[in-house]
């Protein structure tokens, strides 16, 4: 199958809907039409890459307010290793040289390549010995009264981020052996060999797209979407202050310092109700807070706010807004899990035509998975439900167009472990 | 399976101008089926025998868009009287569901005290209901959060939260209008969330957790058929249709005053809702409290005594010219109770005043016949 050959589909959906397709035909498509992948190489003499695989931030865009702005194109990449008990050499071997050729065929920035390789807790079980202290990943579970999200249990997980979806799409081809060379990087491995690709997810971030991908299930058929939204809520988010950095994130000691865990939510998003009963001050309200929707602070998609959400500004009393508005905003729940001042996860969540569904994968980064837990049930806004208004998933922030469908849990080593790494050094 | 407590089918002439009318916007066929009994509660007429349907009026069946002019203040019999198609039942954790359909109906969201009539979408195919129960007591279970998902050979047909809703036929139960994708077979995923209010008795530590039912639905000619409808000459006067009875289908009803734990001091009312208030002395209310006396309000619809839960109500006791107790009454679910509002009264006990507000009117979205009442409440008084 191949995209749509319509004369009229811009550029960015075009690559988008390759993205989504996947497969050589769709990048194929692509490159009849506008040529070899133009993402950057690295420079000459080789690139010097951080520890930390997760260490985006100093290699993306940023836009005027210096918010970091996430690669464009995604896919996430789930994968079952191919043999029975511990992962062997051989195998350990060819996939470090796999993916060493996608950092020898692409410059580390949103503008080449981003990615990070995962594993999963059933990844480790094979192992004799368990994950130390200093390495808190539990299996994956529902967090709320109302959820019942089938868990994710692959191996591992590969996240291929960037800018070009060509790129994306090419390093995909590559690393599961349909593709022979990047460029002109011969691959020196594939992952093929050592591991069978179950499952894969795409996505998208950035004005415009989401916009140019609203005819799908979920969003309702007026085309509410704005056209510079980032996200389909239509509203920014990530903000920088509003994120925790990758230093609050990062594992601090033992084997696997400098990694990260690593949470996926499969989210279907039911945008209905959202665009079709609601204004946009009521929409301001469920995902900021009320007072925002009050004090005019969101114009349009939020961009006027800057470097941060102005969250703070919301009342930390939630009981006393529900009170007052009859609703409670999604920042300002969350907001109430902050560590001086900031969140605890990092973000790095994009939309999703997967299914032909309007979704999420919300991927986040923390230091252990408890501080996903932490700001997910402050999210549920459980304890506000005993203000009638409040209810488990309505008035209650953005939880009643938002369905939780998958969700898995990964410790995301540092780069110089990243290949089938046991639980202990070495 | 329809509703088929009817005995009272009127000529077949009769029959068949109603089947007509019935069929008008909603179906076309005039597949055989059992004519609706209806009866109309009302202060004077509460036992008065079932009613034959009227063969006059303006021909709106189907999408029910009948509607009262100069409706009451307060509980009215609504307009018309629909059965619905019974779709299945399950089983799933501590849970017992049931999904049903019926025509898209008319009804009206309350948050805090501001009324919001839903639209109706020309689209809708059906009014979909969904109700949750234990079964192994028959309780129904308002303040689970449900969604439900419809498919159609494996593929998304609409997801949604839908509303808890109170109805004259159904009491309370959940439902939404939705938007098929013409006639066949679908499959609904009922999610259930758990409880979050407190449960007592037998019931602590269940239905905390959520659960999820698949079941299907058969939208076809054949169970529209199923669907009756005729208008009420009662219409818009004070009273309540009286509530379907249906096989496997408990419906919410508050216990009798006889049932309540404790002692019943008297009843009160405010917009149209009935409390009964119980004191519950220390030495029974154990499950209730840590060794105080029990104050409990039963809250419920005049006529037939359905539940109305999801309602802030607060209680302030005197006692000597002083007051002993200020504070809310706790939304809790109990075996024998049921569906209550309640709290711990150091000392409660006979001769105290008690003096009940509702903060907050019962949460629920309204279908006709209730939209008006339940939302302006007055402060009730009672004496134990």
């Amino acid at each position: 199958m191949t995209p749509s050959a319509n004369r009229g589909l811009s550029r960015r959906a075009f690559v988008r809907t390759a993205v989504a397709i996947g497969g050589a035909p769709a990048l194929d498509a692509c490159i009849e039409r506008w040529g070899a992948p133009d993402a950057a190489r690295p420079p000459d003499g080789g690139q010097s890459l951080p520890e930390r695989q997760f260490a985006w931030d100093e290699s993306v865009a940023t836009d005027e307010a210096g918010n970091h702005l996430g690669p464009r194109h995604r896919v996430l990449l789930y994968l079952d290793y191919a043999r029975e008990g511990e992962p062997t050499d051989a195998d350990r071997e060819r996939t470090e040289a796999a993916l060493g050729s996608l950092e020898r065929a692409y410059e580390w920035s949103n503008d080449g390549l981003l990615f990070t390789v995962s594993y999963s807790p059933a990844y480790f079980e094979r192992f004799g010995a368990d994950l130390p202290e200093s390495v808190e990943l539990p299996e994956p579970e529902a967090l709320s009264s109302f959820e019942d999200p089938a868990l994710d249990r692959p191996d591992a997980v590969v996240h291929l981020a960037s800018d070009h979806g060509e790129a994306v799409l090419a390093a995909e081809e590559a690393l599961m052996g349909d593709r022979e060379s990047l460029g002109d990087v011969e691959m020196q491995a594939s992952l093929a060999d050592a591991f069978e690709r179950v499952d894969r997810r795409t996505g998208f971030i950035g004005d415009g797209l989401p916009a140019d991908n609203q005819d799908v299930a979920g969003i309702p058929d007026s085309e509410p979407v704005p056209e510079d939204a980032p996200l389909y809520m239509g509203f920014k988010s990530g903000f920088r202050k509003n994120q925790a950095s990758e230093d609050r994130v990062a594992i601090e000691s033992g084997p696997f310092a400098d990694g990260t865990t690593q949470q996926i939510s499969q989210i279907r998003l039911r945008l209905d109700d959202w665009y079709g009963e609601q204004d946009h001050d009521e929409r301001v309200g469920e995902m900021f807070c009320p007072f925002h929707a009050e004090e005019g602070l969101v114009e349009e998609t939020g961009e006027e706010l800057g470097d941060s959400s102005r969250v703070e500004e919301c009342p930390e009393d939630l009981d006393a807004t529900a009170r007052e508005h009859g609703r409670i905003g999604h920042a300002q729940k969350n907001a109430t899990v902050r560590e001086d001042g900031s969140p605890i996860i990092l973000r790095r969540d994009f939309n999703s035509t997967d299914g032909d569904e309007a979704g999420v994968h919300f991927l986040s980064l923390q230091r252990s998975i408890a501080d996903f837990v932490k700001t997910r049930e402050a999210m549920n806004g459980t304890e506000q439900t005993r203000n009638l208004e409040i209810r488990q998933r309505v008035n209650n922030g953005i939880l009643e167009y938002t369905f939780v469908k998958r969700r898995g849990n990964y410790l995301l080593p540092p780069r110089s472990r990243r290949a089938l790494p046991t639980p202990r050094s070495g | 399976m329809t509703d088929d407590t009817g005995t009272d089918d009127g000529p077949i002439d009769r029959r068949a101008t109603m089947r007509r009318r019935a069929f008008l916007a909603f179906g076309s066929g005039l597949a055989a089926g059992t004519a609706l009994s209806g009866a109309v509660g009302g202060a004077s007429t509460r036992d008065r025998p079932n009613r034959q349907e009227t063969t006059t009026g303006n021909e709106t069946a189907g999408p029910q868009r009948t509607t009262v002019e100069d409706r009451p203040e307060g509980v009215y019999v609504q307009p018309f009287l629909e059965s619905m198609s019974m779709q299945g039942t399950a089983e799933v954790g501590d849970y017992a569901v049931a999904l049903l359909y019926t025509v898209p109906h008319v009804f009206w969201t309350v948050t805090g005290s501001d009324r919001s009539r839903q639209p109706l979408s020309p689209d809708a195919s059906a009014h979909v209901m969904a109700q949750v129960w234990d079964p192994e007591t028959d309780t129904v279970l308002p303040e689970a959060g449900l969604s439900i998902e419809i498919t159609r050979d494996g593929e998304l047909v609409s997801e949604e939260v839908i509303y808890p809703m109170l109805s004259q036929r159904m009491g309370f139960h959940y439902g939404g209008n939705f938007t098929l994708d013409g006639d066949g077979t679908y499959g609904v995923r009922v999610s259930v969330g758990g409880l979050q209010i407190p449960r007592t008795g037998a019931f602590e530590g269940r239905f905390g957790e959520p659960a999820s039912a698949e079941l299907e639905l058969t939208f076809t000619e054949a169970t529209r058929s199923e669907i009756r409808i005729r208008e009420i000459d009662q219409a818009g006067e004070r009273g309540a249709l009286r509530p379907m009875e249906m096989e496997a289908l408990p419906l919410g009803r508050a216990p009798a005053l006889e049932e309540l734990p404790g002692s019943v001091v008297g009843t009160a009312e405010s917009g149209d809702a009935r409390f009964a208030v119980s004191r519950v002395p220390a030495d029974e209310a154990g499950r209730f409290t840590d060794g105080e006396p029990y104050l409990l309000a039963s809250a419920r619809t005049p006529y037939n005594d359905l539940v109305l839960p999801m309602m802030g109500v607060e209680a302030a006791v005197t006692r000597d010219g002083e007051t002993a107790f200020e504070g809310r009454l706790e939304r809790t679910l109990d075996p024998e109770a049921g569906y209550h509002y309640g709290a711990a009264v150091p000392g409660l006990a006979a001769g105290d005043t008690v003096a009940l507000s509702v903060s907050t009117p019962p949460q629920v979205a309204r279908h006709q016949g209730y939209e008006t009442a339940f939302l302006d409440m007055p402060e009730m008084e009672l004496t134990v």
